[in-house]
């Protein structure tokens, strides 16, 4: 039954009856201006007014219905201590099924005279239909010049990443292709006139060459993948890993690996420092130039980075040579020589990019002319960047 | 009250990442291609099964407005939040940043309480475009899983669960 606003109200400073109030209460409950719940002290429903309350379950506890204010109820109930609480959530809509019920703002207070909560359920102003499509067509809009705007940085990333890798295959993998198609013309040549040993020689050159590319291209996908993969942090005792390192190589009689400083345990990302550090002691000896050889690993602790060198007493690296030896397939000459070492020349890339990925660096001192021997000091982050 | 105790998890994550369509999944298992952003909280109460855990479990979703950003943190949407469910989409690198930040922000604010990262999309994800995530992905409890064709979205949730079952409040 609907209820008549009253007619003949008193001037605003008339003091109204309790009857007033109530019935301006039903009035603005049936025209739905809001839905009024009491709940009781145990949190149960004992009353509803208004449509809008029509979701709540009578007797039941209210966040049965009302979903929201489940796992709330210790908040809830220590209104009762503190009348000044509340509990106001605005612009929520709750699903009880695939069809949901609205967006309501919903406030929850405890009224100490009546010992009885009081929810108010108010529609929330949001729910109107234009407004919210205004917004969700802005909101869409943005969210597509975003996408677009990433795509876009994504795709120069890309290309960029593109361009770099064809130029190492077109300039690395083909030639040694060229050449194995050039020695197998030979070899059917070779055959043809019979010569059965040439021919085997030939074979062997090309069964080497098709391992080295191979080797290669294992190579290139391991350094493709760097900072692509998820690793675990752990737990990692540096010194134990240097040890480790040191020991591998011992039985390379007269190559000596030492360790100084001060090597710490810390959670970091174990397999990528080994590959730094391994690639760096292997590159040392690999390119030393004497039967005795020192390789000194040192470790310096710093507030958020370690600070390790890699120490040799090689020939050393020219200056024209610095930049080059941390590119991909870029192998130098052995020492003395002009013929290229063995390896597909990747260490030292796979150390520079290993360190990229985790936010770390690495600088090379060498002066040949100066003095013999080179020194990689690189910096391994404490926290590893993301 | 008979009720299975009830947990609230906060879902959590950039605009447009997929949050409201890994609840619809959970929730009715249905996807809808047309995007429709979530204005304010979306309210959502999954039963968890009885198989997953030794007693029963509710789970309320707090599905927010990704517009909210850092401002979450502040608001009485997070009061008695038992976990947090980060969303990254996993075609789009800067939700999963965003995501580390949404999580480093919830664990301040309540700390203790489960986080875990889905990176929703992941059926568009191939070895050509598979995204380098964060470092902080490698602290928390990370899931891949696809909105669209419903892979990994309930044991994700079952997971979030027994996290908060394993820390038993």
């Amino acid at each position: 039954m609907a209820i008549e606003p009253p007619t003949n109200a008193e001037p605003v400073n008339a003091e109204p009856s309790a009857a007033d109030l109530v019935e301006a209460g039903t009035f603005l409950a049936e025209r739905e201006v809001y839905g009024l719940v009491w709940i009781n002290r145990d949190l149960v429903v004992r009353a509803k007014f208004g449509p809008k309350a029509d979701f709540v379950a009578l007797d039941q506890p209210i966040a049965d219905s009302v979903t929201p204010f489940i796992g709330a109820e210790p908040y809830i109930l220590t209104f009762q201590d503190d009348p000044t609480l509340s509990l106001e959530l605005p612009g929520v809509v709750i699903h009880t099924s695939a069809e949901h019920q609205g967006r309501y703002n919903l406030s929850l207070f405890w009224s100490a005279r009546h010992q009885h909560y009081m929810l108010l359920i108010a529609r929330a102003s949001i729910d109107a239909s234009l407004e919210i499509e205004l917004l969700r067509n802005v909101r869409a809009r943005l969210m597509a010049e975003k996408q677009t705007q990433a795509k876009s940085e994504q795709l120069a990333r890309a290309n960029r990443d593109l361009e770099s890798f064809a130029s190492i295959i077109s300039h690395d993998l083909k030639a040694p292709m060229r050449a194995l198609c050039h020695v197998a013309d030979e070899t059917l040549a070779t055959l043809s006139a019979g010569n059965l040993d040439a021919a085997c020689s030939q074979l062997e050159w090309m069964r080497a060459q098709s391992r080295r590319m191979s080797a290669m291209l294992s190579g290139l996908l391991q350094y493709s993948t760097i900072g692509r993969k998820v690793e675990a942090i752990e737990t990692v005792d540096t010194l134990a890993l240097v040890q480790a390192i040191r020991d591998s190589v011992s039985w390379q009689g007269q190559k000596v690996v030492t360790v100084h400083g001060v090597w710490p345990v810390i959670e970091t990302l174990k397999s990528q420092l080994e590959v730094v550090l391994r690639n760096l002691v292997d590159n040392a000896i690999k390119h030393h130039d004497r039967d005795h050889a020192i390789i000194s690993l040192t470790c310096d602790e710093r507030p958020d980075h370690l600070k390790i060198t890699v120490a040799d007493d090689g020939p050393g690296i020219v200056p024209a040579h610095r930049e080059a030896i941390f590119l991909p397939f870029r192998t130098l000459a052995a020492p003395g020589t002009t013929a290229p070492q063995d390896g597909i020349g990747l260490g030292l890339a796979l150390v520079k990019r290993t360190l990229e990925s985790v936010g770390g660096g690495i600088r090379l001192r060498s002066d040949p002319e100066q003095a013999r021997g080179t020194t990689f000091e690189i910096t391994w982050p404490r926290t590893i960047q993301s | 009250m008979s009720r299975s105790p009830a947990r609230k998890v906060m879902l959590l994550g950039e605009i447009g990442v997929g949050k409201s369509s890994l609840a619809q999944r959970l929730m009715f298992n249905r996807f809808s291609g047309e995007y429709k952003p979530t204005i304010g909280v979306e309210v959502y109460r999954y039963e968890v099964p009885q198989a997953a855990l030794s007693e029963p479990m509710t789970l309320i979703l707090w599905d927010t407005d990704g517009n909210f950003g850092d401002a979450i943190f502040s608001h009485v949407y997070l009061k008695e939040a038992a976990a947090a469910v980060i969303v990254g989409d996993a075609m789009r690198p800067e939700t999963l940043d965003s995501a580390v930040r949404l999580a480093q922000g919830f664990a301040e604010v309540l700390p203790g309480r489960p986080v875990y990262f889905i990176l929703n999309k992941w059926d568009l994800v191939t070895d050509a475009n598979e995204p380098v995530l964060p470092t902080a992905y490698k602290t928390r409890p990370v899931m891949k899983a696809s909105a669209a064709l419903g892979e990994n979205v309930n044991e994700a949730f079952i997971e979030v669960a027994k996290a908060i079952h394993r820390r038993g409040h």
